[in-house]
C-alpha cells in the first residue's frame, strides 16, 4: 500500500495540479529576486565611495573620524589598525553629484553616504596607508591630516622634527600616487585623485595658519626630495637581477628645484589645503573639510 | 585604588572609560606604542591563555602602573591604571571579569562593520565588579589589600572611632561585614574624598539601611518615603537605565549617600564623634535585625535589585567558564575528537576557524624551521613565533583562508613591523642639521662637525664599510676627516691609509668633497685620539668625522669596557655597529653586548649589515640583530666596491625571508 501511496504522491506532484503549478510559479518568481537581492547586497557595500585619512600620529585622524560619524568627537588613543566607518554628509552640505536632484529625491539619501577609512600614523604602521593607496576601492580622495600646532616651532629647516616627519610621509604618499598614475598611463588616463591637506588643531594659539602650513610643507618636501635624490639606493633595487632596469622616480617634474603642490596637477592630483579643528574651546570647525568632501563625492 | 580604567579598540577609539583621578592621555598612548607597536616590552615567556591579564606583563610609566587584557578578534584592549606604589591584588581578576562581561554584553555591536560606535551603559557592571572584588580581597586578611585600605581611608573616619575594617564581631553576618567594607572603599573611590563626604561611611548610615530595609514595601512606596540610605545604587540603575549616566556614577561612588537628594544622610555626616559612638552601639544591635530579616527573606527591594545585577554578572561569568570547560572536554571524547577533526579539516579549507594553541603548534613549528633556515638566530625565531602565536590564539581565520596562510601573513606583518624603523633614518639630513643649523632660529646651536663612529667584532668589514660610507658622503659634497682609532691590530692604520688615498683620488677626479686621514700610530689610547680628531675637525671646519675603532670580541670584557670611555670622549652623533650577514646565532649576543657597552646613557644608533651579497636570500641576521635590540638597520653592504652600500628596503627583506 505504501508503494502506491508514495507513487500517487509523486505523480500528483508531477501532474498539472494547481498546487504543483503554484509552487513552480512561486519558485520561478522568487529565485531571481532572491539572487538579485543577494548579489546587490554584497556589492553595494564595496561600491560606496570612500575617502582615506592619512597623516602622522597624533594629528587627530581618529578624532575626526568619530566626529564625522557621530557628530561629536570621542576620546581617542594611538591607533594600531585601520578602521573604516560609514559616514553620511550633514544635511547642510550637498554632494556635487546630487546637485541637480530634487530635494525630495529618495536617492539623495543613498548618495550622501561614503566610507571614511582611518589609518594608523605611527612610523611602523604606515604600510596600511600605502596599501590602501595602491589598491583603492572606489577611492574619491585622500585627506592628509597634520597637526598645525605641532609644526610651528621655527618656520622650517633642520630642527623641526614634526614638520619633517609630516613632509616625509606626505612625500611618500604623493610619490605613490604619482607612480600609480604614470604607470597606468598606457591603458587609460587615470581618474583625478584629489588630496586635501587638513591643518588640524587651529584652536590652539600656537598653530600655524593653513597658508603657512602649505609653504612649510612645500619647502620641507623639497628638502626630502633632494636628500632622496642624493641618497643611497635601497636594497630592493638591483639586488635581484630582475628589476635592474627600474629607475628611481622623483616627485614632481624632474625632481629638482623647489617643490610646489601645483606640480602635482600634471599627474592629475589636485592638492588643496584647508584648516580646521576637531576639538576646541567653543566648537569644532570642520566646515571646510566637509565642503571639500562634498565637492569630491 | 584605581586611577582609571579604559576599554579601547585597536583602531584607537575609547569605548568606555572611568577615571577616578586625572591621568594624562599620553600615558596610555605611550603604553600602546611601547607594548603593541614597537614591542619594547617583551612579553612573558608563557603564551598559554594569552588574553588573560595575569599573562601580560605590567607596564610602568611615570608614577603609574598599567595592567591590561585584550580580546584579539574583536580588537579590544582593557587597561587599568593605578599608582605604582599600590599593590592591588585583584586587578587581574577585575580585568578578566570585565573583559568577559563587556564582550558578552556588547558582542553584537562590536562585530558590526563600518562603525566605531558601541552604545554601552557599562558603569553599573563595572562598579559591581569593583565592589565585589575589593570586598573579596578584604575578607581575606592575608591579602595586601587590607593594610592598603586602612592607609588610604581618610583620617576623619578613623577619628570617629572607626578604624578601617572593623574587627569581625561575633554574630555579625558575613554579608553585612562585606557591605560595610564596600562602603569604606567606595568613598576612597570617589574623586575628591573630602573629610565630610567620607564620613557617611561610618556605621550610622547602615543602621538606616538595616532598619528601614524590611519596612519598605513596594518600590514605589519606598520611593515616596525617599528613604535615602535604602536607595541602593543598583535600584537607581534599573529605574533610570538610560539617562543621567554621569550622575549615576556619582551615586555609585558613595553608595547613594552623597547624592544631592539625600539631605538626611548629609545630616549624619555632620554628626559629632560622640553621636557617632552612640550610633555605633546602635549599629551593633541593628546587625541582628539585618541578619534575621533581610538576609533570611530578602524582601528588601533595594537589595533584591542589587542581587539582580549581581546574578546577571555571575551568570555571564559562569557561562564563560562553562564554555571554556566544554571546549576543553569536547576534545576528549572519541566521537567528539573525530568529528572535531573532520570539521576542523573542513574549516581549515573554508576558513572561519577559531584558532587554538593545538591548531597552531604544527604550522608554527614549520615556520620557525623556515626562519632558522633563513639564518635567523634561534632566539629571535622562537620569540617571533611566540609573538605570532600569541597574536593568533583565539582569532577566527578569514573565510577561505587556511591556518598556514593566516600564520604566514601574521609573520609577515610582524617582520615588517620589526624591521621598519620608528623614525626616519635620513643620515644626510641629520648631518646638515648639525653642520649648518637653521640661521633663522636664534636658539639653534653653533655649527660643528658630525661624528660617526663604527664599531664591531673583528673581521666583519668595519674599515671597508667606513670607506663606503665615506664615499657616499663625499658624493654629497661633505668634507671628511677619517680618524684611525684602531691602535691595536697591526696593519689597521695602513689599511685605512690606502682607503683614504683611493677616496682622495676618486674625489679629486669627480670633484667631490675633500677627505683627510687623522692618524697617531699604534699603542696610544683610542679614546684620546678620537677626542683630538674631533677637536681638529672642528678647528679645520670638516663636516663629518668618521672614526674607525679596533675590532673586539663581544665577550672580551676588557676591550668592551674601553668602549664606554671612548663614547664619552668622542661623543659621537651616531654609533653604528657593523655585523656580518654570515654570522648565525652569534648575532644576537653581539648586538646585545655592543648595545650595552656604551654605559647606561648611550645606545647604538644603527647597524650596518655587511656582506649581504654573499648570503642570497638568507638575510636572517637582519632580523636577529634588530630583534635583539630594537635598533634599526641603517645600511647594507652589498659588494666590494665603494658604491656597494644600500639602505634597507623592508618589503624586499620581508620577501626574502618569507619565500
Ligand atoms: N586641541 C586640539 N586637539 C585635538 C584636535 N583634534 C584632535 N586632537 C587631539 O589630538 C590627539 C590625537 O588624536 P587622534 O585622533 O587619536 O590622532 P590620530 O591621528 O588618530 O593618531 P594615530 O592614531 O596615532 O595615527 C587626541 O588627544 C585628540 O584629542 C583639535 O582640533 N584640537
Ligand atoms: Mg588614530
Amino acid at each position: 500500500m505504501t508503494w502506491t501511496d508514495s507513487q500517487s504522491w509523486a505523480s500528483s506532484l508531477m501532474g498539472p495540479t494547481p498546487l504543483a503549478v503554484s509552487i513552480a510559479i512561486l519558485l520561478v518568481l522568487t529565485i531571481p529576486l532572491f539572487l538579485h537581492l543577494l548579489i546587490y547586497r554584497s556589492t553595494t557595500s564595496t561600491t560606496l565611495p570612500s575617502f582615506l585619512l592619512v597623516g602622522p600620529s597624533g594629528a587627530g585622524k581618529t578624532a575626526l573620524l568619530t566626529l564625522f560619524e557621530r557628530g561629536q568627537h570621542a576620546e581617542t588613543r594611538t591607533s594600531q589598525v585601520p578602521l573604516s566607518v560609514e559616514v553620511s554628509l550633514p544635511v547642510s552640505t550637498k554632494a556635487v553629484s546630487s546637485k541637480y536632484r530634487s530635494v525630495n529625491d529618495p536617492s539623495n539619501q543613498a548618495h550622501k553616504k561614503f566610507l571614511l577609512a582611518d589609518t594608523p600614523g605611527h612610523g611602523k604602521l604606515r604600510h596600511h596607508a600605502f596599501d590602501s593607496v595602491i589598491k583603492p576601492q572606489n577611492l574619491k580622495g585622500i585627506i592628509f591630516m597634520v597637526d598645525a600646532a605641532d609644526m610651528s616651532m621655527g618656520t622650517s629647516g633642520a630642527g623641526n622634527e614634526p614638520l619633517h616627519q609630516a613632509a616625509e610621509y606626505l612625500h611618500d604618499i604623493l610619490l605613490l600616487l604619482q607612480k600609480r598614475s604614470t604607470r597606468s598611463k598606457t591603458s587609460k588616463a587615470p581618474r583625478e585623485l584629489p588630496v586635501l591637506i587638513a591643518a588640524n588643531k587651529l584652536d590652539l594659539f600656537t598653530a600655524l595658519p593653513p597658508p603657512l602650513v602649505k609653504t612649510a610643507l612645500e619647502s620641507e618636501i623639497s628638502n626630502v626630495r633632494s636628500s632622496r635624490a642624493t641618497g643611497l639606493l635601497d636594497s630592493g633595487i638591483g639586488m635581484n637581477d630582475l628589476d635592474i632596469g627600474e629607475e628611481k622616480e622623483w616627485l614632481g617634474n624632474g625632481g629638482d628645484g623647489k617643490f610646489e603642490f601645483s606640480q602635482m596637477d600634471e599627474v592629475n592630483i589636485a592638492v588643496s589645503v584647508a584648516g580646521g579643528n576637531v576639538l576646541g574651546a567653543d566648537e569644532s570647525d570642520v566646515k571646510q573639510w566637509w565642503d571639500w568632501i562634498a565637492g569630491n563625492l | 585604588m584605581l586611577d582609571g580604567f579604559e576599554i579601547l579598540t585597536t583602531s584607537g577609539v575609547v569605548l568606555w572609560s572611568k577615571s577616578y583621578a586625572p591621568v594624562s592621555s599620553s600615558v596610555i598612548d605611550s603604553f600602546i606604542r611601547d607594548v603593541f607597536i614597537e614591542e619594547k616590552v617583551l612579553p612573558g615567556a608563557s603564551v598559554a591563555d594569552d588574553t588573560s591579564a595575569t599573562q601580560n606583563p605590567s607596564y610602568k610609566r611615570d608614577q603609574y602602573t598599567l595592567k591590561w587584557a585584550s580580546v584579539k578578534d574583536m580588537g579590544l584592549i582593557f587597561v587599568a591604571v593605578y599608582q605604582s606604589l599600590l599593590h592591588l591584588s585583584w586587578i587581574d581578576k577585575l580585568l578578566d571579569n570585565i573583559r568577559i562581561i563587556f564582550v558578552d554584553l556588547y558582542k553584537d555591536q562590536l562585530r558590526k562593520p563600518h562603525t566605531s560606535v558601541v552604545e554601552c551603559d557599562f558603569d553599573g557592571y563595572f562598579d559591581q565588579q569593583i565592589r565585589e572584588l575589593e570586598s573579596a580581597a578584604e575578607k581575606n586578611p592575608t591579602r595586601i589589600a587590607q593594610p592598603l585600605l586602612a592607609e588610604l581611608t581618610p583620617p576623619s573616619s578613623s577619628e570617629s572611632g572607626h578604624e578601617g575594617p572593623p574587627p569581625p564581631l561575633p554574630g555579625l553576618a558575613p554579608g553585612y561585614l562585606k557591605k560595610q567594607q564596600i562602603n569604606g572603599d567606595s568613598t576612597d573611590a570617589s574623586p575628591i574624598p573630602t573629610p565630610d563626604t567620607s564620613r557617611p561611611s561610618t556605621p550610622a548610615a547602615h543602621i538606616l539601611a538595616g532598619k528601614s530595609g524590611p519596612k519598605g514595601g513596594s518600590r514605589r512606596a519606598r520611593k515616596a518615603v525617599t528613604n535615602p540610605a535604602n536607595v541602593s545604587s543598583g535600584d537607581e540603575r534599573k529605574a533610570k537605565p538610560k539617562k543621567e549616566t554621569g550622575k549615576k556614577m556619582r551615586r555609585w561612588d558613595a553608595d547613594g549617600l552623597a547624592d544631592e537628594e539625600d539631605g538626611a544622610v548629609l545630616d549624619y555626616s555632620a554628626q559629632s564623634p560622640q553621636e557617632n559612638g552612640a550610633a555605633k552601639s546602635e549599629y551593633i544591635s541593628g546587625v541582628d535585625s539585618i541578619d534575621s530579616q533581610s538576609f533570611g527573606t530578602r524582601t528588601t527591594k533595594g537589595q533584591f535589585v542589587l542581587k539582580d545585577l549581581d546574578s546577571e554578572v555571575h551568570s555571564i561569568l559562569e557561562g564563560a567558564n562553562e564554555k571554556k570547560a566544554q571546549s576543553s572536554s569536547s576534545k576528549s571524547g572519541l566521537v567528539g575528537s573525530s568529528l572535531g577533526a573532520i570539521s576542523g579539516l573542513f574549516r581549515n579549507v573554508v576558513g572561519g576557524n577559531v584558532l587554538t594553541k593545538e591548531d597552531l603548534v604544527k604550522p608554527i613549528r614549520a615556520i620557525e624551521e623556515h626562519l632558522l633556515n633563513k639564518n635567523v638566530a634561534r632566539e629571535a625565531a622562537v620569540r617571533l613565533c611566540e609573538g605570532v602565536e600569541r597574536e593568533l590564539i583565539g582569532v577566527k581565520t578569514a573565510s577561505f583562508e587556511s591556518v598556514e596562510t593566516t600564520i604566514r601573513s601574521a609573520m609577515e606583518s610582524s617582520l615588517r613591523r620589526i624591521l621598519t624603523p620608528t623614525t626616519s633614518l635620513d643620515i644626510l639630513r641629520s648631518i646638515s642639521s648639525v653642520t649648518s643649523p637653521s640661521q633663522l632660529n636664534p636658539l639653534s646651536p653653533q655649527p660643528r662637525p658630525y661624528v660617526i663612529s663604527i664599531v664591531g667584532v673583528n673581521g666583519v668589514g668595519k674599515s671597508t664599510n667606513l670607506s663606503k660610507l665615506a664615499f657616499f658622503l663625499l658624493q654629497n659634497r661633505f668634507n671628511l676627516l677619517i680618524a684611525a682609532c684602531d691602535t691595536f691590530r697591526s696593519g689597521a692604520v695602513e689599511q685605512l691609509r690606502v682607503h683614504a688615498r683611493n677616496l682622495k683620488e676618486l674625489a679629486e677626479r669627480e670633484k667631490l668633497g675633500k677627505v683627510e686621514l687623522y692618524e697617531k700610530g699604534y699603542g696610544k689610547d683610542a679614546a684620546n685620539i678620537a677626542k683630538d680628531a674631533v677637536a681638529y675637525a672642528a678647528q679645520q671646519h670638516f663636516d663629518v668625522v668618521l672614526i674607525d675603532t679596533a675590532g673586539r670580541r663581544h665577550n672580551d670584557t676588557r676591550l668592551m669596557s674601553n668602549l664606554e670611555k671612548f663614547g664619552n670622549f668622542a661623543n659621537p652623533d651616531k654609533i653604528l655597529m657593523v655585523g656580518e650577514a654570515l654570522v648565525g646565532s652569534d648575532s644576537v649576543g653581539q648586538a646585545r653586548s655592543f648595545n650595552a657597552a656604551f654605559g647606561s646613557k648611550r645606545r647604538l644608533d644603527g647597524f650596518i649589515i655587511s656582506k649581504c651579497d654573499t648570503v642570497g636570500d638568507m638575510v636572517g641576521t637582519l632580523v636577529s640583530m634588530v630583534h635583539a635590540t630594537g635598533i634599526p638597520v641603517v645600511f647594507l653592504g652589498v659588494g666590494q666596491h665603494y658604491g656597494d652600500l644600500r639602505t634597507l628596503n623592508v618589503s624586499w627583506a620581508v620577501d626574502m625571508l618569507m619565500t
